[in-house]
C-alpha cells in the first residue's frame, strides 16, 4: 500500500495525510475502511496517565576538586548513584527522605516525591542537590551542594521501565473500610470505581500485536522526541485477547526513553495519590503509519469494543477476585453496575489531555516536523508472567 | 432571593430548632448543606437560605439576637486551571455531582451550586489543584 519511506517523503513536503485516531474511527463509520486506508497516510495515538514506572537519568557534571557520589539527595528526594561518579537516576515514586528548607510545611513536602522533582527541572525550576562521595584517589572530595536546573547539567533524560500500558484495570473496593490506592482512594461497599486507560484512543489499544511499534519507534515523549527502547517491564502480551485481538486485561508494555531537556511541563507533571505515594503523569503519543488496510481494521476499534477487568482491592492479594469484565463505553458513560448495585466510575487518564496530544502529534507531522521511524527490532510477543510466590503457587493465573 | 450562610451555634442554643423559627416566623426555607451538631458543643451548619428579600433580613437579625454566629463568606471550592489535568478523578469521590466530566469534551465541569463543599475532592485531587479559599 505504502512504505514507511513514502511516508516520510510526503512528510518532508508536507503532504502527508495525518488523521487522529479519533477521526479515523469516526470516518470509518462513514466511509468503510479501505476508503480511509486509501486517504491516510499516518494515524496518532495519545495518552495521558500516570505513569510510575518512569525516571530520569541525569549527569550533573564534575565538581573541582571532582567526587564520586554514592548518596545523593535532590530536593530532599533520595537518587540513585551506583553508577559512573556523578550519574543519577531519579524514580517517579521515590519519597522525600526529608523535607527541603524552603518554607514549605511538611505536609506539603511529604506529598512530594521524585515525580515532582522531574516535572520541576522540566519545568526549569532550580532543585537543590546535595551528594556524599566516596574519597578515593581519582575522586577527592567527600561532599557537595548546589542548586541545579536543566540548563546547568550535562544529559537528562527519562528512561521509563515500564509505561504505556495496553489496557489496565478498574479499582474497586468491596470492603468496609476506605482504601488508598494507586488509583486513588477506593470507596467501602463499591462505593467508586476507578478506570486508567483512556480506551479506543489508547496507543497500544489500536495496533494491538504491535506489529507497527517496535524497538526504536520514534513518539512524541512528555511533548519532547522520545524512543520505544524495549518491551517494558511485566511485559504480557500473552494475555487473552478477544477476537479483535485487544486483551481483555494488562498485556503488553513498553520502555520509553527521551530527552527531558525538550520536553514541556504541560505534559510531565508530578502527582501524589493520598496514602499512596508520589508517580509521574505523563503525555506519549505514538504515530501509526498506514501501511495496509489491516491498520485501519485495527484503529477502528471503538469502546464498545474494549473490555477491561473490574477488580476488588479489598483482598490484600496479588491475584485479587473481580467482578468481570465490562466495557469502555460503559465505563466512560460515568456509571457501571456491579452485583447490581450502579456504581460511579471515574477515569485517571485525562481523556482531555489525551486527545490534545494526539492532535499536537497530528500537527508535528503535518507541519514536516516528525517523520517516522522503521522500528529497529519487534517487541517479543511470547512472553509470560512470572509471578514471586513466597509459599509456592496458590492461584493460578488462569 | 437565595443566600448560603454558615451558621454557629453557641452551646446552649444548639436544642433551638432554628430551620422551623426560620420557616414559621420569617417563611424562610433553609437548606442545610452540611451540618456538625453534637449536644452540648458548638454546632456549625451551612444553610441556603430562599425568601422574600426584607424577611431573609429580619430572620438573619434575629439568630444574631439569640447568638448565632452568621458568617455570609462561607467556604468555597477552588479550582485551579493550571493545575488540573482534567484526569477526572475527583468526579467518582463528589457526592453531589458537583465535579463532573462533560460527555464529550471529557473537561472537568464544576457545578458551584450543587456543591456542599465536603471537600473529599481535595485530598483526591493528584495534582493538588483543588483547594478552598478559606
Amino acid at each position: 500500500m505504502r512504505s514507511i519511506a513514502e511516508i516520510n517523503d510526503k512528510i518532508q513536503r508536507q503532504q502527508a495525510i495525518v488523521w487522529t485516531v479519533e477521526e479515523v474511527k469516526a470516518r470509518v463509520q462513514e466511509m468503510g475502511v479501505t476508503q480511509v486506508a486509501k486517504q491516510v497516510d499516518v494515524i496518532t495515538t495519545g495518552t495521558f496517565e500516570p505513569m510510575e514506572s518512569s525516571g530520569a537519568i541525569l549527569n550533573i557534571g564534575h565538581t573541582d576538586p571532582p567526587i564520586k557520589i554514592r548518596q545523593c539527595w535532590l530536593d530532599g528526594v533520595p537518587a540513585y548513584s551506583g553508577f559512573g561518579a556523578v550519574d543519577l537516576y531519579l524514580g517517579a515514586t521515590q519519597m522525600a527522605d526529608y523535607p527541603i528548607a524552603d518554607g514549605t510545611d511538611g505536609e506539603g513536602s511529604r506529598e512530594r516525591g521524585g515525580g515532582h522533582v522531574i516535572a520541576d527541572l522540566i519545568a526549569g525550576k532550580p532543585v537543590q542537590l546535595r551528594a556524599i562521595g566516596q574519597v578515593t584517589d581519582c575522586y577527592s572530595r567527600a561532599s557537595f551542594e548546589t542548586t541545579i536546573t536543566r540548563d546547568t547539567i550535562n544529559q537528562f533524560y527519562l528512561f521509563n521501565p515500564r509505561n504505556l500500558y495496553q489496557n489496565f484495570i478498574v479499582g474497586v473496593n468491596g470492603g468496609d473500610r476506605s482504601l488508598y490506592t494507586y488509583l486513588g482512594p477506593l470507596q467501602p461497599h463499591l462505593g467508586n470505581a476507578v478506570y486508567s486507560n483512556p480506551g479506543a484512543i489508547s496507543p497500544l489499544l489500536n495496533d494491538p500485536d504491535l506489529q507497527l511499534i517496535g524497538i526504536g519507534t520514534r513518539i512524541f515523549l512528555g511533548g519532547g522526541i522520545g524512543y520505544v527502547a524495549w518491551e517494558g517491564t511485566q511485559h504480557f502480551p500473552l494475555q487473552k485477547r478477544l477476537p479483535n485481538r485487544t486483551p481483555i486485561g494488562p498485556a503488553a508494555t513498553l520502555a520509553l526513553i527521551g530527552d527531558a531537556k525538550q520536553m514541556n511541563s504541560r505534559w510531565v507533571r508530578g502527582c501524589y495519590f493520598r496514602s499512596y505515594g508520589s508517580s509521574l503523569m505523563l503525555g506519549v503519543g505514538v504515530p501509526l503509519p498506514v501501511l495496509s488496510e489491516e491498520v485501519v481494521v485495527h484503529c477502528a476499534v471503538r469502546d464498545q469494543d474494549l473490555v477491561a477487568p473490574i477488580v476488588d482491592f479489598s483482598i490484600p492479594r496479588r491475584v485479587r477476585p473481580t467482578f468481570g469484565l465490562v466495557s469502555y463505553a460503559q465505563l466512560k458513560s460515568g456509571r457501571i453496575t456491579i452485583d447490581g448495585k450502579i456504581v460511579r466510575v471515574a477515569p485517571l487518564a485525562s481523556i482531555y489531555l489525551s486527545r490534545q496530544i494526539a492532535a499536537e502529534l497530528k500537527d508535528w507531522i503535518e507541519t514536516g516536523r516528525f517523520t517516522l521511524t522503521e522500528p529497529v527490532a519487534q517487541i517479543p510477543m511470547d512472553r509470560s508472567f512470572l509471578a514471586q510466590d513466597r509459599w509456592g503457587t496458590q492461584i493460578s493465573l488462569e | 432571593m437565595k443566600k448560603r450562610v454558615t451558621l454557629i451555634f453557641p452551646k446552649r442554643a444548639v436544642h433551638m430548632p432554628v430551620t422551623y423559627r426560620l420557616a414559621k416566623d420569617f417563611n424562610v426555607a433553609a437548606n442545610i448543606i452540611r451540618a456538625q451538631v453534637t449536644p452540648n458543643q458548638i454546632g456549625t451548619l451551612v444553610v441556603e437560605l430562599s425568601g422574600d428579600i426584607d424577611q431573609l433580613d429580619a430572620a438573619l437579625e434575629w439568630m444574631q439576637s439569640q447568638d448565632i454566629g452568621i458568617s455570609i463568606a462561607s467556604r468555597e471550592i477552588m479550582i485551579d486551571e493550571e493545575a488540573c489535568v482534567h484526569c477526572g478523578l475527583c468526579t467518582g469521590v463528589c457526592p453531589t455531582e458537583a465535579l463532573s466530566l462533560d460527555p464529550q469534551t471529557f473537561r472537568l465541569n464544576f457545578t458551584r451550586s450543587r456543591c456542599v463543599v465536603c471537600e473529599q475532592c481535595i485530598p483526591t485531587c493528584p495534582v493538588q489543584a483543588i483547594s478552598t479559599n478559606l
